[in-house]
């Protein structure tokens, strides 16, 4: 499994946070990014009105063919993107991991406020090493 | 593991051809304005069958009695919203895979908790989407056998139907029936 890019989305839709971990996928710009983030957000909430069943829930993931999206939401809104190559597993875990080092290094943080862009470099660095430990 | 509906789009945008099987969330008929014939077969809500004498002074009140009634018994959106919707989703999700893929990548599916959606693209510009149960792998070959079989064989060769119409879609009864017996003989139907 490669893990492509990771992105925190707020729950307005903004993205505070994206990093890409691998070249496979062309790097776009900040503003391309943004944009495709804020889609994103339209998605997952026009998909569960799309509910053929009774029931709740947005979109969880995508693929396309070479590669994939798991798209994560807590319970206060915020949204972990993972974007990932077709070949996954363990993948629910990785998320898990990814909100535990979050809430640790981001949520924990004084100087952090809420809804904002994130910037720290503890957040970044403990993620990096997750990150390449699966890739 | 189960299949709920099908949607067919032509390369207009339009819904060509709605079916469902174990779907359980209400929806409503389009309103009359928006109908398009040969797409779906929902039934259209009460209608008043007996005609009442103009001179009934209670006959505007009645109207809007059955009004009120049929609109708080349908329940859940009506057809052509839910078709636009499918609709916008796969395009949005389409164009955000060919954006970040850097090239001509083909989006296949997404999941939710409660259901997959399946699509398959022809060269012509149809689109078939799938809902499905969503544990169920791939059922993109499905939509392909639906399209090699029942779709070519009813419809294409159909000089009945008329395809690019942008009036009125491509249900039959022949396309209906092979539709419904191709997915009840598959193994996730059930």
């Amino acid at each position: 499994m490669t893990i492509h890019a990771v992105w925190v989305i707020n729950k307005a839709g903004g993205l505070v946070f994206s990093r890409t971990y691998s070249d496979t996928l062309p790097t776009q710009t900040l503003n391309a990014t943004l944009i495709l983030a804020g889609t994103l957000h339209g998605i997952h909430a026009i998909t569960s009105r799309l509910n053929p069943i009774t029931g709740k829930g947005g979109l969880e993931s995508f693929e396309g063919e070479n590669w994939g999206g798991k798209i994560w939401m807590s319970l206060t809104g915020i949204k972990l993107v993972v974007l990932h190559s077709i070949a996954h597993q363990g993948l629910d875990e990785l998320m898990k991991k990814i909100y535990e080092i979050y809430s640790d290094a981001v949520m924990k943080n004084p100087f952090q406020t809420l809804e904002m862009p994130i910037n720290s470099s503890l957040f970044e660095s403990r993620l990096l090493g997750l990150i390449q430990s699966v890739n | 593991m189960t299949i709920y509906s099908l949607y067919i789009y032509d390369r207009h945008c339009d819904c060509v051809y709605y079916q469902d099987w174990h779907r359980t969330s209400p929806i409503r008929p389009p309103p009359f304005t928006n109908f398009r014939p040969g797409v779906h077969r929902i039934p259209s809500p009460p209608s008043i069958t007996t005609k009442e004498s103009i001179f009934n002074t209670k006959r505007l009140s009645a109207l809007e009695d059955v009004e009120r009634v049929g609109n708080r018994e349908l329940k859940g959106l009506p057809f052509d919203e839910e078709s636009k919707l499918v609709y916008g989703v796969i395009l949005s999700l389409r164009n955000m895979v060919k954006k970040l893929s850097g090239r001509d990548e083909a989006f296949t599916s997404y999941r939710t908790a409660q259901y997959k959606l399946h699509l398959y693209e022809t060269l012509t510009g149809y689109r078939f989407v799938l809902l499905s149960d969503p544990n169920v792998d791939s059922l993109r070959f499905v939509l392909k056998q639906i399209y090699t079989g029942p779709f070519l064989d009813y419809v294409v060769r159909n000089p009945l139907v008329i395809m690019d119409s942008r009036e009125e879609g491509i249900d039959n009864d022949l396309f209906r029936s092979a539709v419904d017996r191709h997915m009840r003989n598959l193994s996730m139907f059930s």
